[in-house]
């Protein structure tokens, strides 16, 4: 039970994150690598708004998801906008410029020390035989609200309509009066948004360090690619799986007899993914892929 | 013809500036300036950057400025290896203070002992940098002694059985296997090794459930990785004594574990208070410390003994080199002390820390049996 918790609290986070790159690349088709650093830019913004500028943490929070829509939408327009309609892979080349600026003004800003958004300890109880804080509770919720509402927004209003026509081809979805590229800049914010709800996860429940970024990206990229590319719900399922796999991994006593070592918790879960995809290449909820 | 007068004319400049050594003694440094050790790696180059500074304000070595030229080392072997080709090679330093990780030294060591180049760490304790070269110092006590020290605490509480989880760099592997050795068998009754940088250490403290363990040691190589450990490790309820070492031994992990790192034990060199003089010059200049004044000083000790060296026998490798190992002995910030005969340091004692209401207290220096 414990171990399903763990991996509730880890796969919640990375849920949090696959869902905002899936969104991108449905959408746009549009590889965005500096996701990692907007997901520390949202943590670290929260931190020091609660921490520094000495705001409560519901303020603190609003104002952190703000700042990482903000970066989101500063990347869109200044390193994305203007090149994807190109080429859909001349982003790759400009978010990853982007990416080592951010880290660069991320250390610049919040100096190498770690820090906490919630420092300490958490209270824990006991739930079905597992501990588990409330902290993490509410972070556990908080996501499933999050990615609740996303699912109401894009199955059940006119919005959402309109991005699923998006998705489905966006010249049609013009023609019918749709504004693609102001769409396109809505889901590209949302993904910030969503990038920075992780970050601040991560504040939260563990701490921020620089070096985060890239790590973070990987382990997103390895979500949606799992979950059938482009596929929002898919990438959700396989984020939450990912990091399930990783608890499971280290913390069970394998048939009895033996624990796979703690430093083979990634590769073991990555493998997974390998030898999935090599035998369902369009990934666990894709459809046969469609050539354009 | 003309064009050979023009070159024996250059020729003849060229080896009258390399005979007279003019201008400034370029000293280099290699430390983590970014990264998850930069809070390490910016303390010691400011201990560096003090040292330098008050040589230079006093007139020098033998009048001649000293110029530093600092690299990032990033903690890895790779990159400190770049870092020491281009310090030797390309700008020529005289002597190199760093690496701080023992990743950045044992890798950065082959360089400067082939460049003829005295290199002290102010920060590595793996047990290989004994054995690193003839060229290569320093002012930090070997992980051998620490992990002694370690064995020594444990035994004297009474603790046989301990719980470790190491994160996978160099100097925390070394360590735990000087520990392994140091303690009865099978006193390790729990011993992972995770991924550098990881931060959810909550299925292998699940896994510590069902078992029974008297201590913990958190032997990460970060302040966030420590600090992650233990709060996780208190959020499940255990209560058992911790433990970590010189990594742990920072304010950081104070501000991120709060609570959680009441009590906790550091097994560390000893340090200088933040109100002595020395920790007042520091603040002034660098507004304090990212990690801990323990870092700066031995830096800034690291470079004293190697301009000592230089005042005394100019900036000649082998002359550095045997100065430092005929050296009796050098009155640092952190106390008396020397070189054996692998270049690691005699003289610097070991000291038990703990965190009491929010800082780290000394305990009680350990002498080594």
């Amino acid at each position: 039970m414990q171990l399903l918790i763990n991996g509730l609290i880890a796969g919640s986070l990375a849920a949090l994150i696959a869902a905002g790159l899936a969104l991108v690349y449905g959408v746009l088709g549009v590889f965005n690598l500096a996701l990692g650093q907007i997901v520390l830019v949202g943590g670290y913004a929260t931190w020091w708004f609660c921490q520094v500028a000495g705001l409560p943490l519901f303020l603190g929070i609003p104002a952190g998801l703000v700042t990482g829509g903000l970066v989101a939408w500063l990347t869109f327009i200044l390193f994305v906008k203007p090149f994807y309609k190109h080429h859909r892979f001349l982003p790759l080349v400009t978010t990853i410029a982007l990416s080592m600026i951010l880290d660069g003004l991320i250390l610049l800003l919040f100096q190498e020390r770690p820090r906490s958004i919630l420092p300490g300890m958490k209270e824990t109880m006991l739930l079905f035989g597992g501990r588990v804080s409330s902290e993490q509770l509410v972070l556990i919720a908080f996501t499933l609200v999050i990615l609740f509402g996303f699912a109401y927004l894009f199955h059940s209003t006119a919005v959402g309509r309109r991005i699923r026509a998006v998705v489905q081809h966006d010249h049609a979805a013009m023609s019918l009066g749709i504004n693609a590229p102001s769409l396109h800049t809505l889901i590209f914010v949302l993904s910030g948004v969503f990038a920075a709800a992780g970050g601040i996860f991560i504040g939260i429940d563990q701490n921020l360090t620089p070096t985060l970024a890239f790590p973070i990206t990987i382990k997103a990229y390895a979500a949606i690619i799992a979950g059938g590319k482009g596929n929002f719900w898919g990438a959700i399922v396989c984020a939450y799986l990912i990091a399930l796999l990783e608890q499971v991994v280290v913390g069970i006593h394998w048939f009895g007899v033996f624990y796979i070592p703690a430093g083979y918790q990634q590769t073991v879960a990555l493998l997974f993914i390998i030898v999935f995809l090599l035998l369902k290449p369009t990934g666990i909820f894709g459809s046969v892929s469609r050539s354009a | 013809m003309k064009y050979v007068q023009l070159f024996s004319g250059v020729l003849v400049l060229a080896l009258l500036t390399a005979c007279k050594p003019t201008g400034s003694i370029k000293v280099g440094f290699i430390g983590p300036l970014t990264g998850d050790a930069a809070t390490f790696g910016t303390d010691t180059l400011h201990g560096v950057q003090l040292k330098i500074e008050e040589v230079n304000a006093a007139g020098g070595i033998g009048g001649r400025m000293i110029e530093l030229v600092a690299e990032d080392g990033r903690c890895a072997g790779g990159d400190a290896a770049n870092a020491a080709q281009k310090l030797v090679a390309v700008d020529k330093v005289v002597v190199i203070v760093g690496g701080d990780c023992s990743g950045e030294t044992l890798a950065a060591a082959p360089i400067a002992e082939a460049g003829g180049v005295v290199m002290i760490s102010p920060l590595s304790s793996s047990p290989d940098v004994a054995q690193a070269g003839d060229f290569i110092f320093r002012d930090y006590p070997n992980d051998l002694l620490k992990a002694k020290a370690v064995a020594q605490f444990f035994a004297e509480e009474g603790i046989s059985k301990v719980a470790i989880i190491t994160e996978n760099v160099d100097f925390t592997v070394a360590f735990r296997d000087a520990l392994k050795k140091d303690v009865p068998e099978g006193a390790l009754v729990f011993d992972e090794v995770v991924d550098p940088g990881t931060k959810d250490y909550r299925s292998l403290m699940t896994r510590l459930q069902d078992m029974e363990f008297d201590a913990f040691f958190a032997n990460g190589t970060s302040t966030a990785t420590i600090g992650a450990m233990m709060q996780q490790l208190r959020e499940q309820g255990f209560t058992q004594t911790a433990m970590t070492h010189d990594a742990g031994q920072d304010k950081s992990v104070i501000d991120i574990g709060g609570e959680a790192v009441a009590g906790l034990y550091a097994i560390n060199v000893p340090s200088v208070n933040e109100d002595s003089p020395f920790g007042q010059k520091v603040a002034e200049r660098f507004g304090g410390t990212q990690a801990g004044m323990a870092f700066v000083s031995h830096s800034y000790d690291a470079m004293g003994v190697l301009a000592e060296a230089m005042q005394a026998v100019g900036t000649e490798g082998t002359a550095i080199r045997d100065y430092l190992y005929n050296l009796s002995s050098y009155s640092g910030i952190v106390g008396n002390f020397s070189f054996d005969e692998n270049g690691d340091v005699i003289g610097i004692p070991l000291v038990l820390w703990q965190v009491q209401s929010g800082a780290y207290v000394k305990v009680k220096d350990i002498a080594v049996n």
